[in-house]
């Protein structure tokens, strides 16, 4: 009889623990999506890349507060992000913290978007997933309630960033000189977010903190170092050999632009992608994947990425509209060939330093650092695009990757990528540093 | 009875009240059966061949001699037709018969009726583009008679194979026989706007050409008559006039997109000179068609061009605006002028320049145009306006452009492939009415869709006028896309219409129709002008004649027609109602011309100076302005600083140099010398000498302005007392004036207003820079008498944007009164009275009427002993109008609580206000309103009231603006009488008006200058005043004197006009923001 007992009770609680594992698993590969939704939406919207990298840091930041207040081997926000909100550990609180957390994701996302209500129909799919799992429905409804409350709190502290002042800050005027930023073709867009230094960075002290070396002195004589440099641009994408079609696979993989501009006479359509910082995203998420991490360190490993694409774009912006360097194709079409276009559009702002560079390298140093400096992966994240996935090695060999794109797609000089990757680098150890220091554990022994 | 005759007349009335001028025929009744029928493909369509839309053409000719004129259609891809008048508004389709369906498989485009041969009967030339080489080729048929012809194109020269839009014939060479200009068009937008490198190269395929009738043989001669063949060129539209009425015939082209259009002037030697930049201020961007006739009856043909701009605000919500001043910039920096995209009206000034009032006159939004067509149709004498417009995909649709991506993925999420037909079908497609305006004769005209009977809406291309039942007014034919052709009858005529008269005109040689031949009508006084050229409107041709309404005068006075070859024909008496055919025959000598002697003559300068540019663009600091502050300058003042009996002057600097004292020697020359204020770091917004301390020699006081980068309560916006110094210089005083930089200032007027014996100021303040439209401090400073200032309280120290002021004593009580206008603020009247000033506006004026005002001039005009007054204020000729009825409204708040001022301009659009503000820009402004408006169309019908909340609103400040016009009141003791000015004192904001008798009669006269270029791009550069001289008859009516009479060319924004003394004559300085002084000797 106690054999039947204990034969029953390791049943139930074996398909406890499937019903319970098949919830986990549904919760954690829930995760992936969930970021991905925002990231259409900031598609549809047309965010542009600093500015989704705010967005992704303020959603996944409220999901890990509330995850972090939990899970006590995890280290809450305050502690590495500079003036986050404390808010105390919680005990038991008939919520599902999981659920908050993926629920406040979405709600962030719908708050702060301006065309967040599209993300009415992800939340409604997500209620769907959870009924098929079997959540109560008590315990949905709590934690839906908890979501939301993670989600003003983020919001209330987001306020703070001085977001709210760039409207009212001078716009951006172009130098007129020839070695300066000027809009490019076919729109001559206006620069994009020329103020974005003053938004307050979440781990690093100062915008200017790690400023890049000197950029190559502007020069129209062909013996000089920035001719040499715009010339390589040129003489790459004349490349029509097995060489330059490599090259420009790569450019497309990494071009990421929310927004290039097709004309043919009067019509003008915009062709949408989601921003360097979406695609680095959606790697994190991926890796957390083949690492099989659980839900709590699949957000971890998400927010600490976000996190640093946040930093990474205040520091390369400041640099960009310090410098104000003039685009490859503009000093092209003046100096050397009137009718060259670069493989992938110019996105209008200026040239130095690259932006993927440093984000790419950034990135790839804290998830080095995370989840292991080798790690086989396979970037399916431009799929939707028609592009098909690259497979890689290690996160540095996809940030090299990354960077050297921006030269085969014509839209930098060589100096702009590699003077990224330092900066990129070295914002990526800083962080690293701060997270070591706060106690922030490697995710995965390695 | 008597009840059966006024009912009988009353139902007439109403009857004849109720039919409009205009009758659709149905092709049923016509036989007129034609649509230009477009199949969109995978293979053929819009992203394929980007001028896919644009339409066929219509052309009319009397095939077959037989007085009735027939017409030729072309269509893109389906055959062509040709339909012969049968009479009775009868056609038959006679294409096939007659050989003329065109090359099969082919993309035709204009059609255009000439005797290229000379032998009488007019023949047909069909251009041809498309993509596909092998099926281009123009097309060339010979009129043989009786119905016949045949396609001789290769033999005559003529079977060019680039894109072709239309050609034109003419004789540019005034040898006698037709030459053919081609109009061509390159087939792939060029995005990048650096392209001055290509501009001198020379397209084989696209660039207009110019054929020499040789013999009967047309040779290509474009290399050696200038004309501009670059691939830039996407010619759209053609005419030709004789634009400066030099007796050889100039061509004008219009280009889509970034590249002007070209106004080549015949230079008699078979060279042509590209003379647009010369002659217009600014230009439609995206020419269409264009029509050159003379609108207003002065002998001298104007040019109205077509652009894109919708008229309702819908509409203007959801399309691609101009909004981008960088790549505006760019346009104008690389010579490709300014281009603003809504209809031009380019009135002719008969020196050379021309004054665009498309907005003044009321037709310069009417939707995606293509076909003008200026004409009288209802044969009262003035010109009417009729415009076809139509697009078969609104692809400039702003929701269109910014989420076709989203389709895209969508697509993909679905693993759907992404066809190009989706993309194309996509589009919105919408049918549109036509456009029909009648001439009111004042410049203005009036839409008379309604009342004439044009509401049928359809995708329209070109469009001709005709007489085609001989019955003395001229009916419409009008090409669509897609639908059946329309064909109007104009019942004029049959509603006992007006008189008329069609002069047909048989030349000699080989140019058979007298193309070229000018027919001035000389009736009840005014004098009607007509040039023979078919070649006008798009796609197509007019009939060779010229065609005259005159409403109820019943003769012709005379009738004057100048042959090609520059002989003249006068007939006297002619009756009207009937066609008048004329063989060229007696002959009288040429009229000699009159020299004119003008009011002012352009002199050279007397002081070289040229401002440079400033370039500051102040939208970049407040985002939702609509004009901007920044330039002031040049300041002129004058006085004698050295008191040797000759005018000195001070001059503001520029970023380059500070302002200067220019020192009148003898002999006419200046010396300068001193460094007065650096305008890299303040901007001078006023001057004024006066001796402010009582020694007897004049000093400067110079009042700071502006906006740029400057802060309120810094140095850079305090004014300057500079003390003279006896020694002919001027020297910076100290802590002689308060501290006045709270603000920018706009005006500084010395008087002694307390009678004590030294001169007091008055000093505007302007606006606070960054923080617009908040209310500055203008001040009333007292002189101590020892040129120490200080600022006295008044009722007028905070009111408003002040802009300018005149001390006058306007009640004879001995104290001088104070005038006061501003923007958003009425002419106020405060009267100097022994307890203070106090406010007499509402006693002076009838009603408060706020506008733009700019400048306030005071003198006697009617010579009453009592000084009258003269405001300049913004004008009619803009985009924004306003009236009491319909005011121009201005909400301001830090809606977003960002520390920045947000402005909300609502104006007027057909009865409805809506904010100026697009949604770009609103977005751009305030953040938190990117969640509020998901798409364009969710914006396009937005009023105020959905932008905030009542308590928002209520919570704002508001002002208010009723009157745009330029007035002039005249002094009736203790109140103001306003006076109308003529039409052109309103073609520009009025910045600076001068009373004198200038033309020496004994009446005082008025000279208004102005103009205003930094503006929002929506509004674009209002530069039509070139100085408008009013000529007084001094009882306080004002006559306008043209510009050739006047002898005034003034260009740029007038910032300061003085008179000036120099070597005993006496010279008009103005100083315009951009160019060299300008300077003018008077009478």
């Amino acid at each position: 009889m106690k054999k039947l007992i204990w034969v029953c009770l390791l049943l139930t609680t074996g398909f406890a623990g499937v019903a319970q594992k098949s919830r986990d698993r549904a919760l954690t590969e829930y995760l992936r999506p969930a970021v991905f939704s925002l990231t259409m939406v900031m598609v549809h919207d047309v965010v542009n890349p600093p500015a989704a990298s705010r967005y992704y840091a303020y959603v996944l930041l409220g999901a890990y507060d509330l995850v972090s207040q939990h899970n006590r081997s995890l280290i809450r926000p305050n502690a590495f992000v500079r003036n986050y909100p404390f808010g105390a550990a919680a005990g038991d609180t008939g919520y599902d913290y999981r659920i908050a957390a993926a629920w406040s994701i979405l709600e962030t996302g719908k708050v702060m978007l301006p065309s967040g209500f599209m993300l009415q129909e992800e939340e409604k799919k997500f209620l769907q997933l959870l009924k098929k799992e079997k959540w109560p429905q008590a315990v949905i409804d709590r934690s839906l309630a908890a979501g939301r409350k993670a989600t003003d709190k983020v919001v209330a502290w987001s306020k703070g960033d001085h977001y709210s002042l760039l409207s009212a800050k001078l716009r951006y005027t172009p130098l007129k000189k020839d070695s300066t930023w000027y809009p490019t073709p076919p729109a001559y867009m206006e620069a994009v977010e020329p103020n974005w230094r003053i938004i307050r960075p979440m781990i690093v002290d100062s915008s200017d903190q790690f400023m890049p070396p000197p950029l190559a002195h502007f020069s129209t004589d062909t013996s000089s170092e920035f001719w040499r440099l715009a010339k390589e641009v040129y003489t790459l994408s004349k490349d029509t050999g097995e060489r330059g079609a490599y090259e420009k696979t790569i450019a497309g993989f990494w071009d990421c632009n929310p927004f290039a501009i097709q004309t043919s006479g009067h019509m003008m359509i915009g062709n949408k992608k989601m921003s360097p910082g979406g695609h680095w995203m959606d790697i994190a998420a991926i890796a957390a994947g083949v690492k099989g991490l659980d839900f709590d360190h699949t957000v971890e490993a998400q927010t600490l990425v976000a996190v640093t694409l946040m930093d990474a774009f205040i520091c390369c912006w400041d640099e960009k509209f310090r410098s104000n360097r003039v685009r490859p194709e503009t000093f092209i079409n003046r100096h050397m060939d009137a009718r060259w276009q670069p493989y992938l559009q110019t996105p209008p702002f200026p040239e130095y330093t690259s932006g993927h560079s440093v984000i790419s390298t950034a990135s790839a140093e804290v998830l080095s650092y995370l989840l292991g400096p080798r790690l086989d992966y396979t970037d399916n994240t431009e799929q939707l695009w028609d592009i098909q996935p690259r497979s890689f090695h290690s996160f540095r060999e996809a940030a090299e990757e990354a960077a050297i794109s921006r030269l085969y797609g014509g839209i930098h000089y060589r100096d702009g990528v590699v003077s990224g990757q330092v900066q990129g680098k070295a914002i990526g150890e800083y962080i690293v540093k701060r997270l070591q220091g706060a106690g922030v554990q490697p995710l995965s022994l390695y | 009875m008597k009840y059966f005759i006024v009912l009988a007349m009353l139902l007439a009335g109403r009857a004849s009240a109720q039919s409009p001028l205009f009758q659709l025929l149905p092709a049923k009744e016509t036989g007129i059966h034609f649509s230009n029928d477009i199949a969109e493909t995978e293979e053929l369509n819009v992203l394929s061949y980007e001028y896919f839309y644009n339409g066929g053409g219509v052309a009319v000719g009397d095939i077959n001699n037989d007085g009735l004129p027939d017409l030729f259609f072309t269509a893109n891809s389906k055959p062509c037709k040709l339909f012969l008048n049968l009479g009775g508004l009868k056609f038959k389709d006679i294409t096939h018969e007659a050989g003329m369906e065109g090359r099969p498989n082919s993309w035709k485009t204009g059609v255009t009726m000439a005797d290229v041969n000379g032998d009488g009967l007019p023949d047909i030339y069909i251009c041809y583009s498309g993509k596909n080489a092998a099926q281009r080729g123009n097309q060339l048929f010979i009129n043989h008679g009786n119905l016949h012809f045949t396609e001789e194109a290769a033999a005559y020269g003529l079977n060019d194979s680039g894109y072709c839009t239309q050609a034109a014939f003419f004789d540019y060479d005034n040898d006698g026989d037709l030459d053919m200009f081609l109009l061509r068009h390159s087939v792939k937008k060029i995005d990048n706007m650096e392209l001055a490198s290509h501009r001198d190269e020379q397209d084989p395929l696209a660039g207009d050409k110019l054929f020499e009738n040789a013999g009967g043989h047309f040779v290509d001669v474009s290399k050696k008559t200038g004309l501009r063949q670059s691939p830039l060129t996407y010619g759209l539209g053609i005419a030709i006039a004789d634009i400066n009425k030099d007796g050889w015939p100039d061509v004008y082209v219009t280009n889509d997109y970034n590249e002007p259009d070209y106004l080549y002037l015949n230079n008699h030697n078979g060279t042509f000179t590209d003379a647009t930049a010369s002659s217009f201020r600014h230009l439609a961007q995206f020419s269409m068609g264009v029509d050159i006739a003379d609108i207003n009856n002065d002998g001298l043909p104007d040019v109205l061009n077509l652009d894109m701009l919708p008229e309702d605000n819908r509409r203007q919500k959801s399309l691609q605006l101009q909004e981008n001043y960088e790549s505006f910039q760019l346009m104008t920096g690389q010579g490709l002028q300014e281009q603003y995209m809504r209809n031009m009206l380019q009135l002719n000034n008969g020196d050379g320049t021309f004054s665009e009032i498309g907005q003044l006159a009321g037709i310069f939004a009417t939707d995606w145009s293509w076909c003008p067509l200026l004409a009288d149709f209802d044969n009262d004498g003035n010109k009417d306006v009729f415009i076809t417009n139509g697009y078969l995909r609104d692809y400039t649709n702003k929701d269109f452009l910014r989420y076709w991506g989203d389709y895209k993925i969508r697509k993909a999420m679905d693993r759907e492939p992404v066809k190009l037909m989706d993309l194309v079908q996509a589009m919105p497609a919408s049918m549109l009415k036509k456009y029909i305006f009648r001439n009111n004769g004042d410049l203005t005209f009036t839409n008379m869709q309604a009342q004439w009977g044009i509401n049928q809406p359809a995708v329209s291309s070109g469009a001709v006028y005709a007489d085609l039942d001989n019955d003395g007014d001229l009916d419409l034919v009008v090409n669509n896309i897609n639908s059946e052709a329309f064909v109007y009858r104009n019942m004029s005529s049959e509603q006992g219409g007006a008189s008329w008269l069609t002069v047909k005109l048989a030349g000699k040689g080989g140019n058979t129709a007298a193309i070229g031949a000018k027919v001035y009508a000389y009736a009840g006084g005014k004098v009607q002008y007509a040039e023979v050229n078919p070649a006008r409107g798009y796609l197509g041709c007019v009939p060779a004649e010229a065609h005259f309404g005159f409403g109820a005068t019943k003769t012709a006075d005379s009738v004057i027609v100048v042959w090609p070859d520059q002989q003249r024909q006068k007939m006297e008496g002619v009756a009207l109602n009937r066609k008048l055919v004329l063989k060229e025959e007696r002959v009288e000598a040429q009229a000699p011309p009159m020299a004119l002697k003008t009011v002012f003559s352009a002199a050279a300068p007397l002081i070289d100076y040229k401002p440079e540019g400033f370039g500051d663009n102040d939208f970049k600091r407040q985002l939702l302005m609509l004009f901007m502050y920044s330039r002031t300058g040049p300041v002129i003042a004058s006085g004698d600083v050295n008191k040797d009996g000759r005018e000195d002057l001070f001059i503001s600097g520029d970023k380059k140099r500070p302002g200067m004292l220019y020192l009148q020697q003898a002999g006419g020359k200046f010396e300068t010398t001193g460094a007065i204020v650096h305008e890299d770091s303040s901007t001078v917004a006023a001057a004024a000498f006066f001796d402010a301390n009582g020694d007897g020699w004049p000093d400067l006081y110079i009042a700071k302005g502006g906006y740029s980068l400057w802060e309120p309560h810094t140095a850079t916006l305090q004014d300057e007392l500079w003390l003279n110094d006896t020694q002919g210089g001027l020297r910076r005083s100290e802590g002689m004036v308060p501290d006045l930089s709270a603000n920018s200032k706009s005006c500084v007027r010395p008087c002694d207003y307390d009678g004590d014996g030294d001169i007091d100021l008055f000093v505007g303040g302007r606006v606070i820079p960054g923080q617009y439209p908040l209310t500055p401090e203008s001040y009333l400073l007292t002189n101590d008498g020892k040129g120490h200032f200080t600022v006295t309280t008044t009722p007028f120290q905070h009111i408003g944007m002040v802009t300018d002021a005149q001390w006058i004593d306007l009640d004879g009580d001995g104290r001088k009164d104070l005038i006061l206008c501003g923007e958003f603020m009425p002419v106020m009247v405060f009267l100097n009275t022994p307890n203070g000033f106090v406010d007499k506006t509402s006693a002076w004026f009838d009603g408060s009427q706020p506008g733009f005002w700019n400048t306030l001039t005071v003198a006697d005009l009617d010579g009453d002993g009592k000084p009258d007054l003269i405001a300049g204020n913004m004008g009619q000729n803009c985009c924004v109008k306003f009236s009491g009825k319909e005011p121009g409204e201005l909400y301001f708040a830090d809606f977003d609580h960002n520390g920045s001022i947000d402005p909300f301009f609502n104006f007027y659009i057909q009865g409805v206000s809506y904010p100026f503000v697009s949604r770009d820009e609103l977005n751009e402004q305030m953040y938190p309103m990117r969640k509020k408006f998901n798409s364009y169309k969710d914006y396009s019908n937005a009023t105020m009231k959905d932008l905030f909340s009542k308590e928002e609103l209520a919570a704002a400040g508001k002002l208010t603006v009723t009157q745009d016009r330029t007035m002039c009141w005249l002094n009736k003791g203790g109140h103001f009488v306003a006076v109308d000015l003529p039409v052109q004192a309103q073609f520009a904001p009025v910045t600076r008006v001068l009373a004198g008798d200038f033309d020496q009669d004994g009446h005082p006269d008025l000279l208004l200058l102005g103009n205003h270029s930094d503006n929002r791009l929506k509004i674009g550069s209002i530069d039509a005043n070139y100085g408008c001289f009013l000529k007084g008859d001094g009882a306080g009516g004002f006559r306008y004197v043209p510009q050739p009479v006047s002898g005034l060319s003034v260009k740029g924004d007038v910032k300061s006009a003085v008179n000036l003394t120099v070597d005993g004559k006496k010279y008009l300085v103005i100083g315009a923001s951009e160019g060299a002084l300008q300077f003018y000797r008077e009478k």
